[in-house]
């Protein structure tokens, strides 16, 4: 300083770290937010908190490991991963899944979505700051929880796949079990969603807020609920139909705001069709093993097989040689389109609402940095 | 949703969360748990280990047989090992009760012996594993399996062989 007279001039604009802990959810990322005063100039990510090296790890684990490896990148998309894996594998051996496992497969994907959209709706309330009706859609959830530890044995890791069908079977018992707590869940939701539509406190922080435009969407990239909320009509369940969802009553919601309200109004009327798909599959479940008989054979060979996360689409490549282990997996998470759409979500939004913003893709950094 | 009704019910059904551990908790009967292992009806082939995607599970030669050890720290609960068991001879168990002390942690074993024996035939020595049955025909009963079983791997062939040479 040569004079002490000269006063520091207060800057246009400032850089502000945002992250990586605890943004929305406990999952590491890191923002570099310009902000003038209180509105967001622009946005860089910086990505890689909880890179642990997975596809890496495949390599050296045999197929039939992979499927339970895979199964723990993410625990909210768990039946993603091993369902296409398996469906990779299943690709190169030309293996036929039995009709039953199929159905198998919809239930158990089906009950993630359910719980997994209710988790991120249920967020959103929090970060809004209606703490009771957080609480409230989290013991909603806690029924599909529920269902996960009683039909399948764990509330996150399901372990419903295989290579060539599904490890778990619906009995009678557990066909009940599995429409009662349908039944129970059902309204809740339904009471959930006229919250969601109609609350005061709800739409004034997300009506209008990070509104992502369709060509914007279409530019990014984005799939899943943070496509369809930009009117983008695409599901992997619809476009190229796997597992049983070409012969069950599919509904494949949009709408055209693309802000975070519609976001969360999309994963709820998804956790009601989900509800009702279940519902088609243990009225439609045909008989039949659930599973082909031994480990098969993989050989040499490449795949790709995609499914619908709840997150969106979710792609699978596999390649493997003469050994037990693949020769290389690779996969493509929902969130790494649209945690790119962030930048045009967040610009010209104001400071308070970027965690609201950040939590309206769902972002899943485990998958998406594994 | 009308928040007050809510409340009423909430406050009638009382509190949602499980009392433990002043309380029973919860546990479905299809719960993944802790792993238990019944060494008699192993057949010894090793399937579970070779699956086992966290590599808990070894199996180890020793002077008085095949010994198995699942380590419960390194298990994820996957339950491939019991999905895969040709027999049934590994299963999980409902209980999760693994809370244990840092003392502890090298206790946490389900540990099982296939032990040594001597064949009834040949006298050479050879484990004392379950006989795969499964797929002979026409299906053996109790007593016949048993003959089996008493025998080592070589004398089981001769053994299978003669019974397919019976008309």
């Amino acid at each position: 300083m040569s004079s002490s007279h000269e006063t520091v001039a207060t800057p246009e604009t400032f850089t502000i770290p945002v992250g990586p802990l605890h943004v929305a959810l406990e999952e590491p990322m890191y923002f570099k937010i310009d902000v003038s005063g209180e509105t967001v100039n622009a946005v860089d990510i910086n990505a890689g908190h909880v890179h642990r090296g997975i596809e890496y790890l495949t390599t050296k684990r045999t197929i039939f490991q992979n499927v339970i490896l895979t199964e723990r990148i993410c625990s909210l998309c768990s039946n993603s991963h091993p369902e296409s894996f398996a469906m990779a594998a299943e690709t190169i051996a030309g293996l036929e899944v039995p009709e039953r496992a199929l159905y198998l497969r919809v239930i158990a994907g089906e009950v993630k979505r359910l719980a997994s959209n209710l988790f991120n709706v249920a967020i959103l309330a929090h970060l809004v700051g209606y703490e009771t009706l957080f609480m409230h859609v989290m013991e909603v959830r806690e029924i599909a929880q529920d269902i996960k530890e009683s039909v399948f044995g764990n509330r996150m890791d399901l372990g419903a796949m295989c290579i060539g069908g599904v490890r778990y079977d619906v009995d009678d018992e557990i066909a009940t079990l599995l429409t009662r707590e349908l039944d129970r869940i059902e309204p809740e939701v339904d009471r959930i969603i006229d919250t969601y539509r109609t609350n005061g406190s709800i739409l004034g922080r997300t009506r209008g807020v990070g509104v992502l435009k369709r060509e914007d969407a279409l530019a990014c990239g984005v799939v899943g609920p943070v496509a369809r909320a930009s009117g983008i009509d695409y599901d992997v369940r619809m476009v190229a139909p796997y597992a049983a969802y070409d012969r069950l009553p599919m509904t494949v919601h949009t709408l055209v705001d693309g802000d975070v309200w519609s976001r969360a109004m999309i994963r709820l009327a998804e956790a009601k069709t989900a509800i009702e798909l279940i519902r088609a599959c243990l009225r439609d479940l045909p008989g039949g093993p659930t599973h082909l008989d031994d480990r098969p054979d993989i050989p040499r060979g490449e795949a790709i097989a995609k499914v619908e996360a709840p997150r969106g689409e979710l792609v699978y490549y596999l390649k493997t040689n003469d050994n037990p282990e693949p020769e290389r997996v690779k996969w493509r998470v929902p969130t790494f389109m649209n945690w790119d759409a962030l930048k045009y979500m967040l610009t010209g939004a104001k400071i308070a609402d970027i965690a609201i913003i950040v939590n309206s893709i769902d972002p899943c950094v485990s998958c998406t940095e594994r | 949703m009308n928040f007050l009704s809510l409340l009423f019910r909430n406050l009638k059904n009382g509190p949602s969360t499980e009392a433990f551990p002043f309380g029973p908790a919860r546990t479905p009967a299809r719960f993944r748990g802790r792993i238990a292992f019944d060494a008699p009806s192993c057949e010894g082939c090793k399937l579970c280990e070779r699956v086992c995607p966290a590599n808990a599970i070894k199996f180890t030669k020793s002077a008085d047989g095949l010994a198995f050890d699942c380590w419960h720290d390194t298990c994820v609960f996957c339950g491939n090992c019991e999905f895969y068991c040709p027999t049934k001879s590994i299963r999980q168990t409902t209980d999760w009760h693994l809370a244990h002390t840092q003392a502890e942690k090298y206790t946490m074993v389900e540990h099982g012996l296939i032990p040594n024996m001597k064949c009834v035939e040949c006298g050479a020595t050879a484990l004392d594993t379950a006989p795969n049955v499964a797929k002979v025909k026409p299906a053996m009963a109790a007593e016949e399996v048993a003959e089996l079983r008493a025998r080592c791997p070589k004398c089981r062939a001769k053994f299978l062989k003669a019974r397919r040479a019976k008309p």
